[in-house]
């Protein structure tokens, strides 16, 4: 829940280097305004961030993302996005999921993510965390999606399967509960969840 | 949220590392199935076996589809046979066993256990009738796995049991001639034997436990000994706590799979789930091996000195994890060391570096035994009498379950080569020194008292 009526999302890119948070909050708070949720990441040397900002009194959305370009820091530029936050869309669920892992392993090629997105896409699975990496000749995709409990897990494999055979892909859909039970100390879901 | 790093790692575990769960034994209690009539009996345990376990590998195969881990082995084990036996005669007794051996087939498992009997301080009528019925039982049938219990902590050790097992564990074996004595493969004598064993041959429900319950084994040693092999390619120089540390985590992540899976399938069963078994279970394949464990622990050969010392590291180091990964961890819960079925032993076997009193020793600190130990078929019956009464002094001095599983292969000789095929693997008939030098000792019979309770050094 935001801390103020006026929501927004402001998303940040930059080549990284220390200093982009401080900045970026200092150009928010000099707006009276509250960080109300935020990720950022690094991926080759790019830094990007997103974050749910609310402000005490409503200004336009570029307003916001001008006084954030303004705060730049060491002389680098930052791309910045921002715009009006709707506070329920993020909690509306669509339909019952049930949260999977989805790795594939293979020799790098174009199209690998289309693929797998795309067939993702049709089959109404939501991806809610994404990585790729390529390490020498070798690509690695791993997803953590949100699969409709209506689908039979073995048909989602086997099509998945087939894809992989097609790119020379290893690919697996598994239940996230085993990366949980392997992994961390916290109990996982219950059987039946 | 979870982390790349980890999905990274356990796809490792699960794909390279090769890791399962080795067994889901579903344990039934089958004491509300006896009748006078022995026709009306067999079909009251078929009922009651295949009601409750039809769905069992079905299942198994689903939710290990889900986990992307496959269940290698469904089994099933039932309260002990005597209960029902008692007041029957060794026909009803064969036919009650191909009754399981039936129930088996029909359920698609590969193993019943529970043709057992308790007679650590005495043989009751059913026990007696389970005892002689043992030949006949495990040369007719594929399936029946049975057990004795001839010795406790509490109750000491029965001698007129023990010498009473080491004929008929000869019986089974010309029984069995055909199959070079393999009927002895599917009996395991014990200290101590657990109630919740979910590990063939010995698995059977125990008293105190519920009308039904899920027990799970863990995974093989294949997967510790990938962890171990890769941590020593990164840092050679790691000393054995490091070790024993890295057996640990390891330990944790299987038994939390072997956990996560068993709950599921249990309640899936509508049944209670029992126990994690930590006991790493070796096959013939290669990698999958406790020897190869003890080799990359440092040692040139299994059976070498140090060798104790590594399994009692490798033991300790497994339950130390799984005890921290669940509060339901039973059954055995170690470190098997079955010869036959584990290829770097059977293959040190061969070439003379392990040998029968080393393996002994190494019993004193594993989880179960001498283990599928194949000797020459014309060992007398009391000196495997006298194996086993040595293995179960060990169990119920130590406080903790040891057991035999010994095959008096018929016409072998020390040094010949034996297969038993599959899971069982092949091993080298194992030389018995002094053989036939314990026979007055045997034949004295009775009970060797319980040992003290303190004092324990």
């Amino acid at each position: 829940m935001p801390r103020f009526d006026n929501a927004y999302v402001l998303d940040v890119m930059s080549d990284d280097h220390p200093g982009i948070v401080a900045a970026v909050t200092n150009a928010v708070e000099g707006l009276g305004g509250n960080i109300d949720s935020c990720s950022q990441t690094v991926l080759g040397g790019y830094f990007t961030l997103i974050m749910i900002v609310s402000l005490p009194e409503a200004i336009e959305a570029e307003e916001l993302a001008a006084r954030v370009r303004g705060a730049e820091s060491l002389g680098s530029e930052y791309q910045v996005v921002a715009r009006r936050a709707v506070p329920h869309a993020a909690s509306a669920p669509r339909v019952e999921t049930d949260r999977f892992v989805i790795t594939a392993f293979g020799q790098d090629q174009p199209g690998i993510v289309r693929r797998f997105s795309q067939y993702l896409a049709s089959k109404d699975i939501n991806i809610v965390d994404l990585y790729g990496d390529r390490k020498g000749e070798e690509f690695v995709l791993i997803g953590q999606v949100q699969v409709p409990k209506r689908w039979d897990i073995r048909m989602l494999q086997a099509d998945l399967e087939q894809m992989g055979q097609e790119l020379g892909f290893t690919v697996k859909l598994q239940h996230e509960n085993i990366f949980v039970a392997t992994n961390q100390l916290r109990l996982t879901q219950s059987p039946q969840g | 949220m979870l982390r790349t790093d980890e999905i990274l790692s356990t796809i490792e575990m699960l794909h390279a590392e090769h890791l399962d769960v080795r067994a889901v034994t579903l344990a039934i209690n089958v004491d509300d199935c006896a009748a006078p009539n022995v026709e009306h009996l067999c079909r009251k345990l078929s009922g009651k076996i295949t009601s409750r376990a039809q769905r069992l590998v079905e299942i198994c195969d689903r939710i290990g589809v889900k986990y992307g881990i496959p269940v290698t082995n469904k089994r099933i084990a039932i309260s002990p046979v005597s209960t029902i036996l008692a007041g029957h005669g060794r026909s009803a007794a064969v036919q009650v066993a191909k009754t399981l051996d039936r129930a088996a087939f029909d359920c698609r498992v590969d193993f019943v256990g529970g043709f057992s009997a308790l007679v650590h301080k005495g043989i009751s009528a059913g026990d007696e009738v389970v005892m002689n019925s043992l030949p006949d039982v495990l040369a007719q049938t594929h399936r029946v796995c049975a057990s004795v219990n001839l010795a406790s902590r509490r109750a000491g050790i029965n001698m007129d049991a023990v010498h009473q097992m080491g004929h008929i564990i000869k019986r089974i074996a010309e029984a069995t001639t055909a199959q070079r004595g393999f009927g002895c493969a599917k009996l395991v004598v014990f200290a101590n034997i657990p109630e919740d064993n979910p590990f063939m041959a010995g698995a059977y429900m125990g008293s105190g436990e519920p009308e039904a319950a899920v027990n799970i084994g863990v995974s093989g040693p294949g997967v510790v000994g990938s962890a171990l092999k890769r941590r020593i390619a990164i840092e050679p120089n790691l000393t054995l706590g490091d070790l024993a540390e890295e057996i640990k985590i390891t330990s944790f992540r299987v038994t939390r799979v072997g956990e996560l899976i068993g709950r599921e399938v249990a309640a899936e069963l509508g049944v209670a789930f029992g126990i994690v078994d930590l006991s790493l279970a070796p096959t013939p394949t290669v990698g999958d091996s406790i020897g190869e464990i003890i080799e990359t622990l440092g040692l040139a050969c299994v059976g070498a000195p140090g060798s104790t010392a590594a399994v009692a590291l490798l033991n300790d180091a497994v339950k130390k994890g799984g005890l921290f990964a669940s509060s339901s961890v039973g059954g055995l819960s170690g470190a098997f060391i079955p010869v036959s079925e584990d290829g770097t032993l059977a293959r040190a076997a061969g070439k003379g570096q392990l040998v029968l009193e080393k393996l002994e020793a190494m019993t004193s600190v594993c989880s179960v035994g001498l283990d599928m130990i194949a000797v020459p078929g014309d060992t007398p019956a009391e000196t495997l009498s006298a194996i086993i009464a040595d293995e179960m002094a060990i169990g119920v001095i130590n406080n903790k379950t040891t057991a035999v599983r010994i095959i008096p292969v018929p016409g072998a000789k020390a040094g010949e080569v034996v297969d038993f095929g599959g899971l069982f693997g092949s091993t080298p008939i194992l030389e018995v020194r002094n053989s036939g030098a314990s026979d007055v000792f045997v034949r004295r019979g009775g009970r060797i008292p319980a040992p003290l309770q303190s004092l324990g050094n």
